[in-house]
């Protein structure tokens, strides 16, 4: 059974422009940029960053979603996360 | 006449070319429904990344969508978008003459991707500074290498086919930067700023915009080769269903002419068999 979407998840959408990863709530996300691997929790400040190539790790709570990418952008905002990849 | 075993064999031939026509002809309604699915796809791929770029409040001079307004008479490029194959009608070579209308050898470079158009230019003489391969539809589109060689141009002009419908295909002349511009109308900009006090930029905020500018430039020329995709695949369809109509209709020509072969033949046969009858007959009663 999937698990119900509350106020502290994040609303994660993840898509490349012919193509979409992962759309709909998740606990928490795992990407890299120049400074490193980081996570985004709920509640995270608002974060635009540009994505080092590597994999992108998705929890959703009852389900983990990974995929590579070979470049891209993340926005956060609100608990909102969009990944902008392999443009 | 001819005889009616070498129009049956013709026949033959005709029939496989109207099987032909009409795989290719399929093949190219299942390549018409698949790039459609991808613009509509990369057209929600931009609104979003619109909307995201302009809550990054940057000052509007340094913005690479207004670059170009105010110089008119630098050096333009015309990147041509044309097809990497042949049966396609006779797109390209109406692509090539409408850009001819507005070339001026003196100020214009020349960028072409795909060797139709390639090889269309080299016959008319024309030079061009660059040629790509027209990157596959089917897999992950990688126009970098085109970005890089337009991007020191002031102004970017692109010609490429446009679908409008199954049976229609038009020649589009697009100015990139506004063509940019245009993707974004009636996406609403984003009303809540994220500015450099209340968001985290890694890198900088100038780095992170000149990336989203040089993704949404990306996929502007991307749209554009997708549009290109979709005329040509519908304008190869329309070539294939009007040459399978051609082979049916010489079908049934042919069928025609076979019957009235085989007829005359029989015919002929006929007659043969009465006139040797009838001399038969001649002779019999001469001799008696």
């Amino acid at each position: 059974m999937s698990k119900p979407v509350t106020d502290a998840d994040l609303q994660v959408v993840a898509r490349s422009p012919f193509h979409v990863f992962y759309e709909g709530p998740a606990q928490s996300v795992t990407a890299a940029n120049k400074v490193g691997v980081f996570d985004i929790l709920p509640g995270h400040a608002d974060f635009f960053s540009i994505l080092n190539p590597g994999e992108v790790i998705i929890e959703t709570g009852s389900d983990q979603v990974n995929f590579d990418i070979n470049n891209g952008i993340l926005t956060v905002r609100n608990n909102e996360v969009t990944f902008f990849v392999n443009i | 006449m001819r005889r009616a075993s070498s129009i049956e064999k013709e026949s033959v031939q005709i029939t496989t070319v109207e099987d032909l026509t009409g795989v290719f002809e399929s093949i190219a309604s299942t390549q018409v429904a698949k790039v459609k699915s991808k613009v509509e796809l990369s057209e929600e791929f931009f609104q979003l990344l619109w909307k995201r770029y302009s809550a990054i409040r940057i000052d509007p001079k340094s913005r690479i969508t207004t670059r170009g307004l105010d110089q008119k008479d630098a050096r333009q490029v015309f990147v041509i978008i044309s097809a990497e194959a042949g049966l396609s009608g006779d797109i390209d070579q109406r692509l090539i003459e409408t850009m001819l209308q507005s070339y001026e050898a003196a100020k214009t470079d020349i960028v072409v991707l795909g060797t139709h158009g390639a090889n269309q230019l080299t016959q008319r003489g024309i030079p061009f500074i660059h040629y790509f391969q027209v990157p596959e539809t089917d897999k992950y589109i990688d126009v970098s290498p085109v970005i890089e060689a337009i991007l020191p141009y002031s102004r970017i002009t692109v010609y490429y086919e446009d679908y409008v419908s199954l049976g229609v295909q038009e020649i589009k002349t697009i100015d990139l930067m506004a063509a940019m511009r245009g993707m974004s109308q009636g996406v609403e900009d984003d009303s809540e700023a994220m500015t450099i006090n209340e968001t985290i930029f890694e890198p900088s905020i100038d780095e992170i915009a000149e990336q989203m500018e040089m993704t949404m430039m990306t996929l502007t020329l991307s749209q554009t080769i997708l549009d290109s995709s979709l005329a040509q695949a519908a304008s190869r369809f329309s070539a294939m269903a009007v040459a399978k109509k051609r082979a049916g209709e010489l079908l049934a020509d042919y069928h025609l002419e076979f019957h009235r072969a085989k007829r005359s033949e029989s015919d002929r046969r006929l007659r043969e068999v009465l006139v040797s009858l009838k001399n038969k007959r001649k002779r019999t009663t001469g001799g008696h």
